[in-house]
């Protein structure tokens, strides 16, 4: 099997007026099945360009972006609004749920959009996930009634409920105190362990990389280091390292 | 789930959701309110002319069916050589007058008593009896209660003060009557007269009989008095189909413009919510059906409260105009909801469009 998450030499510049703008100046990755990885770097050095490319959000320049084999990369709109659809969820800093739904709905409004209908009954899946994250008894509430902890649980439920290929988080602890940055960290890990879901965090938050299994750090568009250097990736494409 | 966001998204702007409506419900008033004062007035008067209970009208050359645009008259002698005519029961000219005072406008008919009941049969009293002094009117039950009158009351009319001698059952062509030759007097016109009804032996013979008339006086139209009513279309007054067509579209720009403001509004309100449901995966179809969705769903609930309220104003405006008939008919109702939800779909096709074209990443940057 091949890594569920691949680039190679991907590349993105922006047209700011006339000026041309190299966010990413050449990024190879490769991800693996069921990884908790982390994106660090400061601010401006295009890790968050790459998380809107790796999430099929933005078109990339040149390059390629594979997602279960799958080149993201070259896609037009609605090729990259079907990936979105079935393969990825994200997490926002600013929690991101819609304000005048409940937090039930807001998790319903994920599930119909993947299945292109109204989703009608239970699901154990998330049920197990609503009592994993703490937030079975919210469900009625509306985000303003939910503390920020409460609320970025609600968005990860929300990111992870249709079991995407991979869940993107973009600075989740960023608008959370340190007791509820330490909740929300610890239940990424959770889920990685329980679900086997593969997570990257985009961060400038080195105390973040702690919770994470590999962390693959970005400066001026390019990757600086990667801690994962040391995974080989077998014939198949799957993960075969002493520490993983 | 659509249908969720859609209601959540109003009751969360109730202002601007309650300004739509009303919006659309002005809309669909309006078209309703004016098309149903229009057509009732048409049609009452039609009912009316129907009611005279002559078989035949017989007017000057160039004359109208409306009678309230006529001007020409013709020799009352005329009417000696139609009653001479074989088949012919009854004749009676009938000098028409037309007052605006008191806000109104009506119809008067100076008639010769004893000629007009041999052609309608007779009025139904109410209370009085017919005019026997030149400045006596004979009113109709509606008009009385209008202008809230009696027996011996005085009404002005043309500048001139009558006293109401007798209220009979409206239908009989007209509100207000008077002596033919007051009617005359007042119009410069004596011996001569605005129309003849015509009554027949037998009603099987007006084809025949109009054939007849047209034969010997050629330039005279001779209509048949049970198609006068199916005869007074929109399409048969001057303009009015013009009238009509310009408050539908005023109506619809109304809500057109409204809707369009409303959407364009809450779309740029609700950019961030829209990057969140495409970074979901939801695509511009599901967006733009999102907005067309809730915009016809405002249409839908503006135009009930519309025909509801429209309704409602045909009942206050008959209570305080009896004069007045407004008819709401199923037609213009069906096609005053088809105009308003039509103006919710072409005023939130820009929107929609527009919301569907946002870059999920800038829509989720928006503060």
């Amino acid at each position: 099997m091949k890594p569920i998450l691949e680039t190679v030499d991907l590349r993105k510049t922006y047209k700011v007026g006339k000026i041309e703008v190299e966010a990413l100046r050449g990024v190879s990755i490769k991800i693996g099945a069921g990884e908790l990885a982390a994106i660090m770097g400061p601010s401006g050095c295009g890790k968050s360009t790459l998380m809107h490319l790796l999430g099929a959000m933005a078109q990339a320049t040149s390059g390629k972006a594979l997602i279960e084999g799958q080149d993201i990369a070259s896609m037009n709109d609605s090729e990259r609004t079907e990936v979105r659809r079935r393969k990825i969820g994200f997490v926002f800093q600013k929690f991101n749920l819609l304000p005048a739904l409940t937090a039930g709905a807001n998790i319903a409004v994920a599930r119909t959009i993947h299945s292109g209908h109204k989703v009608y009954g239970d699901d154990p899946h998330l049920t197990e996930l609503l009592e994993l994250l703490m937030i079975q008894d919210k469900m009625d509430r509306k985000p303003s009634e939910l503390s920020g902890g409460e609320q970025q649980r609600v968005a990860i439920a929300r990111a992870v409920v249709n079991r995407p290929a991979i869940v993107l988080a973009d600075e989740p602890t960023g608008s959370l105190d340190s007791r509820n940055s330490e909740i929300v960290l610890n239940m990424f890990r959770e889920l990685n362990r329980k679900f086997k879901q593969t997570i990257i965090l985009v961060t400038h938050n080195p105390e973040l990389a702690a919770y994470t299994d590999r962390l693959i750090e970005m400066r001026d568009g390019v990757v600086k280091s990667d801690n994962g250097d040391h995974i080989s990736w077998d014939i198949s494409g799957e993960m075969a390292t002493a520490g993983l | 789930m659509k249908r969720e966001i859609i209601v959540a998204s109003l009751k969360a702007r109730p202002v601007r959701t309650i300004v739509s409506v009303l919006a659309v419900t002005l809309e669909v008033m309006l078209i309703l309110v004016v098309v149903g004062l229009t057509t009732g007035i048409r049609d009452e008067t039609g009912r009316r002319m129907e009611g005279v209970g002559a078989d035949i009208m017989f007017q000057p050359p160039n004359s109208s069916m409306f009678l309230a645009l006529n001007n020409a008259n013709m020799p009352v002698a005329i009417g000696d050589k139609i009653a001479e005519i074989e088949g012919v029961r009854a004749v009676s000219p009938v000098q028409t007058l037309v007052n605006s005072q008191g806000g109104s406008l009506e119809i008067l008919y100076g008639i010769d008593p004893e000629t007009f009941d041999a052609v309608t049969g007779g009025f139904l009293w109410h209370r009085g009896k017919m005019f026997s002094a030149p400045e006596e009117v004979v009113v109709d039950d509606w008009y009385a209660r209008a202008k809230t009158v009696d027996v011996g009351d005085e009404v002005e009319l043309l500048a001139r003060k009558f006293k109401v001698s007798g209220i009979v059952e409206h239908g009989k062509g007209a509100r207000l009557f008077v002596s033919i030759k007051t009617a005359q007097e007042m119009t410069g016109s004596i011996n001569r007269t605005s129309l003849f009804f015509v009554r027949l032996e037998d009603s099987a013979n007006t084809a025949a009989m109009i054939k007849r008339l047209d034969e010997t006086f050629p330039t005279y139209p001779a209509r048949d008095m049970r198609e006068l009513a199916s005869l007074m279309t929109s399409s048969s007054i001057p303009m009015l189909d013009a009238f009509i067509n310009t408050v539908v579209f005023v109506a619809v720009c109304i809500g057109v413009l409204v809707i369009f403001l409303s959407m364009y509004t809450t779309i740029t309100e609700r950019t961030r919510e829209i990057g969140i449901l495409r970074s979901l995966g939801a695509s511009k179809a599901f967006i733009v059906g999102m907005i067309f969705q809730e915009s016809v769903f405002v249409c839908v609930i503006g135009a009930a409260i519309g025909v509801v309220g429209s309704f409602m104003v045909a009942r206050l405006v008959q209570a305080m105009f009896p004069t007045l008939v407004v008819l709401i008919t199923g037609g213009w109702v069906a096609r005053a909801v088809v105009f308003a939800v039509a103006s919710g779909i072409l005023g939130s096709i820009y929107p929609s469009i527009k919301a569907a074209a946002q870059d999920p990443v800038e829509a989720l940057a928006y503060e």
